[in-house]
């Protein structure tokens, strides 16, 4: 049989071996590349398009149609549009309100010029349920949310088969931490758990409207893979208690997310969860909610060995990612990076269920000469 | 006891109990360095401990060192007029172009935590800073943290410049590094003195340059 993009993707999703391994680039807003690294990537290929940035405040590009056919890429990406209304808006080129209420800073000194939060709607003083209900929120159901997601389905489809990636950004902790502040967040969760659990519900409602939005623009039969998640794991173990929190705070929202997207595509879309740092311990409590894919699979997190990954989860979860950031990637030579891209396919790739891309998205210092030689060694890789 | 009971409340995170028992410690005269190391420092050290086993994590950690700095700042001023010294005195920072403090602001409060003098220069820190500041404060440590593996040569820059200031300028400090993508072998590579692999083994290697 000739294999489709498309077809690659969902074979590796259904842990079957297609052709070659499967590669994603650009499929949502932590599989991608920074604004730096991509004028780098541009001028080394001899790419003139303008950049089209898929997200200031993450600082990271839309890699252009000409780059991931070079590539090889079998993903495209959808997202929703921006939120209409002028609840967000730029104080100056560094500084961004988010419609949350979300204050966003950089500085011009910033190596790679991604914003940080620095103050939120509830960074002061002690959480209230008072205060979380009375916030003006946004409604996931603003019509600006859908605005050219159906045109972009249409291009991509105009375009080839490619698996249609759609990213929803956000979920109930990292725009919690936004909101509240990173440490009075974590602290709530024991302090102030019943106003933290509103503020976690009133995200997660805005999120599953938004999937309804976006999804309903898409067509729900198009959308063949939903991309969310936030970071559960630190480099050196979890961010907090996967049992006593996770299970009792967070995985209840999280199983609601997977299960609306699920319901919302009739079963048919496949959910990637990212999340960043050691996951290990989390693994089992994404798949029981339904999470088919896991990136960006952080091998140099602790209890992270692709090894041991592929053994004890392989048989439910598909790998996306796993293409060591830290330390290869910007660091090695081409010769290592195709080395290690080959060991990373043997292993995460044995029998499906293994999609390649870098941790997270590729910085700015990574040589243009070595993501050419993992993409490259990606494409060249046959299973048969 | 009553000491036993301020370790119980730093280590359930109570901290108003824990303002509450150092008073009253401090009302019925003990001496201050007893209810610091035997009552505070003690249950950090253990919150440290397991946050590295991986039994405890980040918000315990947290919730923690508040409890501890309740205590800390009722026992502050009456450790300065005791005359007693801090176990040391740490100069801490993020890197030139990183904005990152996560990790950095954990290793602050577990320094604090260990009874140590610290000066948190924050983020987006120029390697001049860090050498004035250290200067200023008769520093004993001069503590780098990173996250971007872009600023991983900001952070080398940084080290060969203190280094230099160890040899030339009348500085005399140790410097350590820390930050997901450091490890032992850069921070020997670029000639640091010290890692922390995380906020407990960053206190290790703090307490091993001051000798205690």
């Amino acid at each position: 049989m000739t294999w489709t993009h498309r077809d690659r993707i969902l074979a590796a999703l259904n842990h079957e071996e297609p052709d070659r391994v499967p590669i994603d680039f650009g499929g949502a807003e932590f599989t991608t590349i920074t604004l730096a690294g991509y004028e780098r990537l541009k001028k080394y290929l001899g790419v003139t398009t303008p950049t089209e940035p898929m997200s200031i405040i993450h600082s990271v590009a839309h890699p252009a149609e000409e780059i991931l056919e070079r590539f090889g890429v079998d993903t495209r990406n959808v997202q929703p549009g921006a939120y209409e209304g002028g609840r967000d808006h730029w104080i100056d080129d560094n500084s961004y309100v988010d419609i949350f209420g979300v204050l966003w800073k950089r500085t011009e000194k910033d190596v790679d010029q991604h914003f940080l939060h620095k103050d939120g709607p509830f960074y002061e003083g002690k959480l209230t349920v008072e205060a979380v209900d009375a916030h003006d929120w946004p409604d996931g159901r603003n019509p600006g949310l859908a605005k050219g997601v159906k045109e972009r389905v249409a291009e991509i489809k105009a375009k080839g088969d490619h698996a249609i990636c759609l990213y929803l950004p956000g979920g109930v902790i990292h725009r919690g931490y936004a909101m509240r502040g990173f440490e009075a967040y974590l602290k709530d969760l024991y302090k102030r758990p019943e106003a933290l659990q509103l503020l976690m519900d009133k995200l997660c409602d805005f999120w599953c409207d938004t999937a309804e939005t976006v999804i309903a623009a898409a067509g729900p039969e198009n959308v063949d893979i939903i991309y969310f998640g936030e970071d559960l794991g630190t480099q050196d173990g979890c961010m907090f208690d996967p049992d006593a929190i996770y299970s009792r705070y967070l995985k209840p929202r999280h199983r609601r997310m997977v299960e609306t997207v699920k319901g919302l595509t009739n079963g048919k879309a496949k959910v990637c969860f990212h999340c960043c740092g050691s996951a290990y311990h989390f693994i089992p409590h994404l798949i029981e909610i339904g999470v088919d894919a896991l990136n960006p699979v952080q091998v140099t997190a602790k209890d992270m060995q692709p090894e041991r990954l592929k053994a004890e989860f392989g048989d439910k979860l598909t790998f996306w990612g796993g293409i060591n950031t830290q330390r290869i990637l910007p660091f090695g030579t081409p010769d290592e990076v195709a080395a290690e891209t080959r060991h990373i396919i043997d292993v995460l790739g044995k029998g499906g269920g293994y999609i390649l891309n870098s941790v997270h998205n590729i910085q700015a210092e990574v040589p243009p000469e070595n993501i050419v030689a993992m993409f490259e060694t990606g494409v060249k890789h046959a299973y048969h | 006891m009553a000491i036993q009971d301020i370790y119980n409340a730093v280590m359930a995170y109570e901290e108003d109990d824990v303002a509450e028992l150092v008073q009253a410690e401090v009302d019925a005269g003990t001496d201050v360095n007893v209810i610091l190391n035997q009552g505070m420092i003690a249950a950090l050290d253990e919150i440290g401990e397991k946050f590295s086993k991986g039994t405890l994590f980040v918000p315990e950690m947290l919730m923690a060192a508040e409890a501890m700095q309740a205590g800390l700042n009722i026992l502050r001023p009456l450790l300065a007029n005791s005359g007693a010294k801090p176990v040391g005195t740490v100069i801490l920072g993020t890197v030139k172009g990183d904005l990152h403090d996560i990790g950095k602001n954990l290793v602050g409060m577990m320094l604090e935590g260990a009874g140590f003098r610290l000066i948190d220069l924050g983020t987006d820190v120029d390697p001049e800073n860090f050498i004035t500041a250290a200067q200023e404060n008769d520093a004993d440590i001069i503590a780098l943290s990173g996250l971007l593996t872009t600023s991983m040569p900001e952070m080398e820059m940084a080290v060969a410049i203190v280094q230099e200031a160890n040899r030339t300028r009348n500085l005399n400090v140790k410097v350590m590094v820390g930050g997901p993508p450091i490890n032992q072998d850069f921070a020997d590579k670029i000639g640091a003195d010290g890692y922390g692999m995380d906020a407990p083994s960053a206190v290790e290697t703090a307490r091993s340059f001051v000798r205690i």
